[in-house]
């Protein structure tokens, strides 16, 4: 046995060469498939994190981008709809310059239009892209600091254990049933069932007149109020706006971008009215501003669904005061579809007029 | 400086500990003044603009000691003396930690808007709390006249500063003194390296691993019953792994430099009471309380009725020292209820018979992990309503949903839960015996099994990979 000096070294090597072995794995198995796509391959929900591989090994014309509001769904309910060959990259709770960053990426390999799912908040005050600690531009980017922060990973050498083990015929199925209910990442064997609603879900239950009046109770309350405009400023809003959004859009004169105003429950307004209007008026100054813009840039086309009265005052919609049901985004795509609600660049503010009467009117039923 | 960063273990560490041992050679006191120096490069990386407040708490309570041990002084002169350094230590720690929310407190019940924002200094309720111990020692007559360097370097050194654990002077000093530690002994760093390794993988894989799931029950406007409990459960522990990962760490780094550290953790969700959890969690503040201020107080001294109310005063204060909102003192009087309790029951039932020693001893851990489960969610809530409300979804086993994310949830909980209540804690693999100075004794005279070796070298290996670039300690902000 070699003296305990020998034994530190020898520690300290086997190591390395543990970390190195690691790396390699994740090298070969490439679970987000960065290096190279993967019919094996599986899918995670961490879209800030797999929307990096998906963008370097799905092939698709069209990027589909949002925030929770448009994480439901499926690209082959996109596909169908809408005729085209899609990649979701929503994101919850991302803001425009995450969204900005994926966008370029995407357009980068390809996408030659983009359907913008486009809410108020997302232009609030937040980190710079380059700084920010939920999203790695470097692994987006494929830098050499993106990919070390890749395969020198615990996280990603367990993962690309288990899918080692579940390339192994006789473990093959087992494995791939039990992954959605096992502690690992990529447990989604279909691209199209990221982050989208089983198909067994229990609608009713989670999307209701009970839930969203529950919600907007509770954002309402006298202690909580002060958070529904919290990171709301005009100036700074406008500035994001221009910056993220005006300047992807005008960068990329050969991409079509179809931009809609999710259709939020009249509560969401409703509450603001109440509890914090000058939120209220932030939002509609906002949105005004950015009706005006958009419907003057040659390459959008701008929908609005917010004042769309018989889904928006169906309070059986919601799961809160602005998520709507698998029902809704099927409505949406149909829309879309249609152009129904199309913003007319002549009369831009239309239906935000519209909207301001409805909000105005509205009595909450308790 | 996180333990768990690149530069600290790539080169912090070896730096630090290759200029102690070089310096070792020349002198005995060089290598103490390097390490001090080394400590506070430490504290200054991240926390530079608090640097000058622990210079200057570390002068004021030397100056008041030497004057307790030195000074020629009577008795109430010494009294004088020992009160003005504690109450100094408590001004400040009150100011800096407290004074936010006195003054939201203040606003809320005479509906004035009296607005402070002070930092919190990291660290300040560890090295406030080292000192007060100090002042209180030197009064008593129980402390030697220190050397400045050494009596910097018990209050700064790097290891325990931001986090613990609580150090005692006569444990420490003793070991600066010695020449012995300041030559490097293989065996020490060796088990030092395991140990930190150990520490390591808790933090980066175990803790930061079950973080994401904490979110279901505290981040959820409204969690079901199986998201709570699951978030709930993941806190547990997230924060064990958490804070018994720094503290191995800190063990580990320590034993390198030849100093031994003392336990911290002694796996705390395996106790069967309430008053054994105590024994096991965050041990050396449990020592501080009881040394400094629940023997003080009286103690069990007085009867049975004083005895809880001093426990309850204890566990107040513990629980206000973690953190000034209301949550932490929730926290405190739970857990001080919790001891009143063990207690009465004890002297109730003093004596189980022998063939219901096993069951009892079980239904009693499994009573005590719940307690101490509830107690954790007004330890990391936001607010006192917020835990009410994760409380109340824990108690609601109607609203279930039991959806995918769940199961997964469920799985992984079930896997820390095992590991927690059936494998062995860091001292019990390596035989860390503080008491007595000894550690590894079974890895001593090349009996070491290759395959620990190579298993450390895994468990070292997958610590390092698990880094994550933004992942503090939860003990940082106490």
């Amino acid at each position: 046995m070699p003296s305990t000096f020998a034994s530190v070294k020898r520690l300290l090597l086997a190591s390395a060469i543990c970390a190195l072995g690691a790396a390699a794995l994740t090298y070969l198995v490439d679970p987000l498939q960065l290096f190279r796509p993967s019919r094996l391959a599986f899918y995670s929900d961490d879209t800030r994190m797999q929307n990096a591989g998906l963008i370097r090994s799905q092939s698709f014309d069209t990027a589909f981008m949002g925030t929770s509001l448009a994480i439901h769904f499926r690209q082959s309910d996109i596909d169908r709809a809408l005729g085209v060959h899609s990649l979701k990259l929503a994101m919850t709770g991302s803001n425009s310059r995450q969204q900005a960053f994926v966008l370029e990426r995407a357009i980068d390999r390809g996408a030659r239009r983009v359907i913008w799912e486009m809410d108020d908040f997302i232009f609030v005050d937040a980190a710079d892209i380059e700084s920010d600690p939920f999203l790695s531009v470097d692994l987006y980017r494929r830098t050499a600091k993106g990919v070390a922060s890749y395969l020198f990973s615990a996280a990603m050498a367990k993962e690309s254990l288990f899918a080692l083990l579940r390339a192994i015929p006789p473990l093959r199925a087992p494995l791939t049933r039990a992954a959605p209910y096992l502690p690992v990442k990529f447990a989604l064997s279909d691209v199209d069932d990221i982050y989208a609603l089983p198909r067994d879900f229990d609608v009713g239950r989670d999307y209701n007149a009970k839930k969203t009046l529950a919600a907007f109770a509770y954002i309402t309350a006298p202690s909580r109020r002060r958070f529904l405009g919290e990171g709301y400023g005009y100036e700074a809003m406008v500035r994001h706006f221009e910056q993220d959004t005006v300047r992807l859009i005008t960068r990329h004169p050969d991409v079509t971008f179809d931009i809609y105003f999710p259709p939020y429950s009249i509560l969401q307004f409703v509450a603001m009215r109440d509890a914090s209007p000058e939120t209220l008026k932030t939002v509609t100054d906002l949105t005004a501003h950015i009706a005006e813009r958009l419907t003057q840039l040659p390459n959008v086309r701008l929908h609005d669904f917010r004042a769309i009265k018989p889904v928006t005052h169906d309070l059986g919609n919601y799961g809160d005061v602005i998520h709507h049901s698998p029902a809704v985004d099927a409505m949406v795509l149909k829309w879309l579809a249609s152009g129904e609600y199309r913003v007319d660049p002549s009369k831009p503010t239309a239906s935000l007029v519209e909207l301001k009467a409805q909000v105005e009117a509205y009595r909450v039923e308790r | 400086m996180l333990f768990n960063s690149y530069p600290f273990i790539l080169l912090f560490l070896p730096i630090v500990l290759a200029g102690y041992f070089r310096l070792g050679r020349r002198s005995n006191l060089a290598p103490v003044i390097w390490l001090a120096l080394a400590s506070l490069a430490f504290y200054a990386i991240g926390s530079w603009q608090f640097v000058a407040l622990l210079l200057i708490s570390i002068a004021f309570n030397y100056g008041v000691g030497h004057l307790l041990i030195v000074a020629k002084l009577s008795p109430s002169q010494r009294k004088a003396a020992l009160a003005l350094g504690v109450v100094g230590d408590l001004l400040v720690l009150g100011i800096f930690k407290y004074a936010g929310f006195a003054a939201e407190n203040f606003n809320a019940l005479f509906g004035t808007h009296v607005a402070i924002h002070i930092l919190l200094p990291v660290g300040i309720s560890f090295y406030t709390f080292t000192q007060i111990a100090f002042l209180v020692d030197a009064y008593r007559g129980r402390v030697a006249a220190y050397a400045l360097p050494h009596y910097v370097l018990f209050v700064t050194y790097f290891p325990h500063l931001i986090a613990g654990p609580i150090l005692h002077h006569k444990d420490m000093i003793p070991q600066f003194e010695r020449e012995e530690t300041k030559r490097p002994d293989a065996h020490l760093i060796l088990c030092g390296v395991i140990i930190f390794a150990i520490g390591l993988f808790k933090k980066t894989c175990l803790a930061d691993g079950i973080q994401p799931l904490v979110a279901l029950a505290f981040e959820a406007r409204f969690p079901s019953f199986d998201q709570a409990w699951c978030g709930a459960l993941a806190y547990t522990f997230q924060l064990y792994f958490d804070f018994s990962g720094y503290s191995d760490m800190a063990i580990g780094i320590s034993l390198m430099f030849g100093i031994f550290l003392p336990v911290n953790f002694n796996s705390p969700y395996k106790a069967a009471g309430i008053v054994e959890f105590w024994r096991r969690w965050h041990m050396t503040l449990s020592q501080f309380l009881r040394d400094y201020l629940y023997i003080p107080l009286g103690g069990n001294r007085h009867g049975r009725v004083l005895r809880y109310v001093n426990l309850m005063i204890t566990m107040l204060l513990g629980g206000l020292w973690h953190g000034a909102a209301w949550t932490f003192v929730a926290w405190g009087a739970l857990h001080g209820a919790y001891l009143c309790v063990n207690h009465a029951f004890n002297a109730l039932v003093p004596n189980v018979p022998a063939i219901l020693a096993r069951p009892v001893r079980i239904a009693g851990a499994v009573l005590t992990f719940l307690a101490v489960v509830v107690a954790w969610v007004f330890f990391r809530a936001e607010s006192v309503t917020w835990a009410l409300r994760v409380l109340h979804a824990m108690a609601d086993p109607s609203n279930i949903i039991f959806g995918r994310g769940e199961i997964a949830a469920l799985v992984q909980v079930s896997i820390y839960a095992a590991m927690v209540w059936l494998a062995p804690n860091t001292q019990g693999i390596m035989g860390y015996d503080h008491a007595n100075r000894r550690v590894g004794e079974a890895l001593r005279g090349g009996r070491m099994r290759p395959l620990f070796l190579y298993g450390a070298s895994l468990v070292l290996a997958f610590g390092i990979l698990g880094i994550q670039s933004h992942s503090e300690f939860i003990y940082f902000r106490f």
